[in-house]
């Protein structure tokens, strides 16, 4: 059992009042994550991991100093507030350092939580049978995972910031194979059961993987794309990740420092961060108690500004979009709740639109090639199409491609008219189907 | 620990387990950053818990927990059983271990110095120091400089009767240069980028990488670089320095060499391998030049161990034998699929996850030549220094590598600068063009410590012996 959201809130508030320091923060997770694995139309791991989180952040003047540890005990907690004090002791004058948070009004969701005990062992055993079954009927093979993660958090301060709320989150991905590179994928991330049908999930890879099989060579070089969702969520994190936190901002290597106010994409692109919206996953503060603000990045095409923490917000002089992570943390404050405006095309109406271009149900392992140009490269797999006269005609092999964001999404076709919720790096992005009139794919593996 | 154990193997066993392990591991972290004059984190961190891992209905279960007491231990064994219960109803043949002796002993690390026992004071003021060194050039906007030390102490056993207690120290320093103007950022790293480099050892480690030392070169070539001209695009001759080899052989070697992604274990998420079974002693996977080892037994490696995580005994063995492949990373599951017995390279990020194949010091055995008679034989080409940037597909066939910093070589000389220089190839066509590769005395150990693999993520401390080598017929300046 993980412990009770009033058991870690009390912890929380004991932890950040029992420091000698000036002021002090302390956070308190405490989860059970779940996943059951399968690959080769079996499971072949099936765990649980259950763990609470204690890191406190103390101040003495404007120096800061952080400990964590997994042991809540009085002891344990005792030695981390007195590692945290030390470690600030040592940390020379931040002249920045704003101090921690005031407490803001909090809108603090209730959530019932039945996700844990509907997707046990055998629940989640069950609906991967299912998902297994869609291909191995079909003479295919499945890899994926079926997982729910059930938390608490717990955010307090010394200057009576209390805030604490729980949730839990369903994931379940599925990789359908077959002979010939066939290869189909997908995927669930939310936390409305309902939506789970793990037997349609199993069958939608399965029929998009026998109808990849056979994957011919298509010529590098610049198409029109269709990007499906999952495609679009990789490039959103990115384009979060490198151009909108306060900390690339401030230090000059976001290209929203020489953009700021300007046009940056299509007047159709409207991306906001959003930890609020009831499409996606995640708590409503955050690590340093604060509202987790909708945010817009780019509004109409015009970049409108980095998310910010306490931090940011006092040094950058804007307000706090409550973006903090962990503290301390090589990053900033980030977008990790990204969304981007839903259009009004269907993905028909998109790929009927195109004479000859490219379809991509996702990439793989996607990197930064110049990050204030936004310029990235990667994979794309498990399906992709070439499309001629408005239909997918043939699979092709995956192509490599190295494409700056920003230019993709000033050349934006039409926008899908639904989303999908796509967990990436420590987030979900809310991500429609992409029409991209120009799109550099550099390489195909042969 | 041993008791804790103790008592999760007699739980898993009286669940009904047919074979269970456990690992009680106990660490300590410390991370230090400065980021251009300010101190930018100062953090230390403790974790306890214990993994249970066992076999019931011919199916895994594993669960961890970080309650210590008995119950929570019983309960977490009882439920490494019931997951193992419900695994089983998909099973389609039951799960069978190579053999292992049962061990009794321990394993100690290298460490001169706990780096534990250094004061913040010092540790501090040497990375303060380099970040002023850095700050000399004003062009260099933003600098990093970090240390990260890592202390565990782990006790394994089975039911087979292992009982394994290891422990090490690793200590990771770096530092970075960042020059921005015009619409650019580009970076300089010592010595290596993304926290420098990591080894088993302790303050030791860290006083030899002599980062204020350094630092001058790196400000200096980090502002060099603005005004240097991009990279051109063509296909060509390519040195890339031992760094750079070592990320080359982690994505195109390291990780297609791993039996269960071969094995399909691992394609949902990080991928399969274009090397299957039957390549097994057939494939020729690079030239005759390339002979590639995955050794466990290396001192100061954060790739080396006593024993891996399901109790095997740390190995050094051949994965490529002169071009040709010879081996796989295996556990004691995977190694049945080859009728071999497991060459020791499951482990596990810390007592919460379950163990995977893991590279140990997976390494490009050295050459012969010296760095300076490998350029002055390059008639045309460029010389590629540190990675700031790596993709591969999920079968790891088309990779393509950033560096921060090339040089055209012409007439066996180094030449004019690039920057932004990058590089892209196919696996068995690029090690097919490795015709040279430096001798031992540019060979060494690069520590790799954040190897993402697995669902739930696991990040392994892996590490790579390299030399410069040199490759030919390669597309660089990709997209310039």
């Amino acid at each position: 059992m993980r412990r009770s959201l009033e058991e870690i809130r009390t912890i929380a508030n004991r932890a950040a009042h029992m420091t000698r320091a000036d002021s002090a923060e302390a956070v308190v997770i405490s989860s059970i994550s779940a996943l059951t694995r399968f690959a080769g139309n079996r499971i072949h791991q099936n765990v649980t991991e259950t763990d609470s989180q204690l890191s406190i952040r103390a101040v003495l003047g404007t120096r800061t100093g952080v400990a964590s540890t997994n042991r809540l005990d009085n002891e344990a907690i005792t030695r981390c507030a007195a590692a945290a004090v030390d470690a600030a002791r040592h940390a020379p004058k931040d002249p920045d350092f704003p101090g921690l948070p005031k407490p803001a009004p909090l809108s603090i969701p209730s959530r019932s939580l039945s996700l844990l005990s509907m997707y046990d062992a055998e629940g989640r055993a069950r609906a991967a049978a299912q998902i297994i079954q869609q291909s191995d009927a079909r003479g295919l093979v499945a890899a994926g995972t079926v997982s729910v993660n059930d938390y608490a958090v717990a955010v307090a301060n010394t200057h009576d910031v209390d805030a604490s709320m729980q949730t839990d989150e369903l994931r379940a991905t599925v990789l359908a194979m077959g002979e010939g590179g066939a290869s189909g994928w997908g995927s669930l991330l939310g936390r409305d059961a309902g939506t789970f049908l793990p037997a349609q999930l199993g069958s939608s890879a399965a029929t998009l993987a026998e109808r990849s099989a056979g994957a011919g060579d298509l010529e590098p070089g610049t198409y029109t794309v269709v990007l499906a969702p999952e495609a679009v969520a990789d490039i959103l994190d990115f384009l979060g990740y490198l151009g909108f936190g306060a900390k690339a901002f401030a230090e000059g290597s976001s290209f929203l420092v020489n953009a700021l106010g300007t046009r940056v994409a299509d007047t159709c692109v409207s991306i906001y961060d959003d930890a609020l919206s009831p499409a996606t996953i995640g708590i409503s503060f955050d690590y340093e108690g604060q509202p987790r603000r909708r945010t817009p990045l780019i509004e109409g095409g015009v970049a409108i500004g980095p998310v910010t923490d306490s931090y940011f917000a006092a040094k950058l002089d804007r307000p706090d979009t409550g973006h903090a992570l962990p503290a301390p943390n090589p990053y900033g404050p980030l977008p990790l709740n990204i969304e981007m405006q839903a259009g009004d095309a269907t993905l028909d109406e998109m790929i009927g639109s195109v004479e000859r271009g490219v379809y991509v149900t996702r990439f793989h392992y996607v990197n930064v090639e110049d990050p204030m140009k936004v310029v990235l490269t990667g994979m794309t797999r498990d399906g992709t199409f070439l499309i001629e006269n408005g239909r997918l005609s043939t699979p092709v092999r995956n192509l490599r491609f190295t494409q700056s964001v920003l230019s993709a999404l000033s050349d934006v076709r039409a926008i899908g008219s639904k989303r999908q919720l796509c967990g990436g790096e420590g987030g979900a992005a809310l991500a429609p189907a992409l029409l991209i009139g120009h799109w550099a794919f550099t390489g195909q593996t042969g | 620990m041993k008791d804790l154990v103790a008592t999760a193997l007699n739980a898993a066993r009286a669940a009904g387990a047919t074979y269970a392990d456990a690992r009680v591991v106990e660490s300590r972290h410390q991370r230090l950053s400065v980021r251009t004059g300010r101190v930018d984190g100062v953090e230390s961190g403790e974790s306890l818990g214990i993994g249970i891992r066992a076999i019931v209905d011919g199916a895994w279960g594993f669960a961890a927990t970080s309650d210590l007491s008995t119950d929570g231990i019983t309960a977490a064994a009882r439920e490494a059983v019931a997951l193992a219960r419900a695994a089983a109803t998909t099973s389609r043949r039951p799960v069978a271990l190579a053999p292992v002796n049962a061990y009794t002993d321990t394993w100690t690390g290298p460490c001169e110095t706990d780096p534990f026992t250094v004061s913040l004071d010092d540790k501090l003021a040497l990375l303060l120091l380099a970040d002023d060194v850095l700050r000399t050039e004003t062009a260099v906007r933003v600098t990093s400089t970090s240390m990260n030390f890592l202390g565990v102490r782990k006790v394994f056993g089975s039911t087979e009767g292992s009982l394994i207690e290891q422990s090490y120290v690793e200590s990771q320093a770096g530092l970075t240069a960042f020059a921005i103007g015009d619409g650019e950022m580009l970076s300089r790293s010592y010595p290596n980028n993304l926290g420098g480099q990591a080894v088993q050892g302790g303050w030791e480690a860290i006083l030899a990488l002599d980062l204020p030392g350094h630092a001058p070169r790196v400000a200096e070539e980090a502002t060099a670089l603005l005004s240097a001209a991009p990279c051109p695009a063509r296909e060509t001759t390519l040195i890339i320095d031992a760094s750079q080899v070592a990320l080359q052989v982690h994505e195109s070697i390291g990780h297609p060499t791993e039996l269960d992604r071969i094995l399909g274990d691992e394609a949902a998420f990080a991928g399969t391998s274009w090397v299957g079974i039957p390549d097994l002693g057939m494939l020729r996977y690079g030239s005759e030049q390339v002979t590639v080892t995955s050794d466990a037994t290396i001192p100061g490696s954060i790739g080396s161990f006593g024993y891996d995580d399901e109790g095997v005994p740390a190995q050094r063995d051949h994965l490529i034998t002169n071009g040709v492949l010879t081996g796989f990373q295996t556990s004691r599951e995977s190694a049945l699929a080859i009728d071999r017995t497991s060459n020791g390279c499951m482990r596990a990020d810390g007592w919460q996850r379950q163990p995977l194949i893991r590279m140990t010091t997976v390494s490009l055995e050295p050459g012969e030549w010296a760095l300076d008679d490998l350029i002055a034989d390059t008639d045309d080409g460029f010389y590629f220094e540190t990675n700031n940037s790596w993709s591969i597909d999920d079968r790891r066939l088309n990779f393509q590598f950033g560096c921060e910093i090339g040089w055209e070589i012409k007439n066996g000389e180094l030449g004019r600068m690039v920057k932004n220089p990058n590089y892209t190839g196919i696996t068995p066509e690029f090690w097919g063009s490795c015709d040279a590769i430096c001798n031992r005395d540019h060979w060494q150990v690069w520590g790799i410590p954040n190897c993402g693999k697995g669902e739930p993520m696991q990040v392994a401390h892996v590490a790579h012996g390299a030399a410069p080598a040199r490759f030919r017929n390669v597309r660089v300046g990709v997209a310039r």
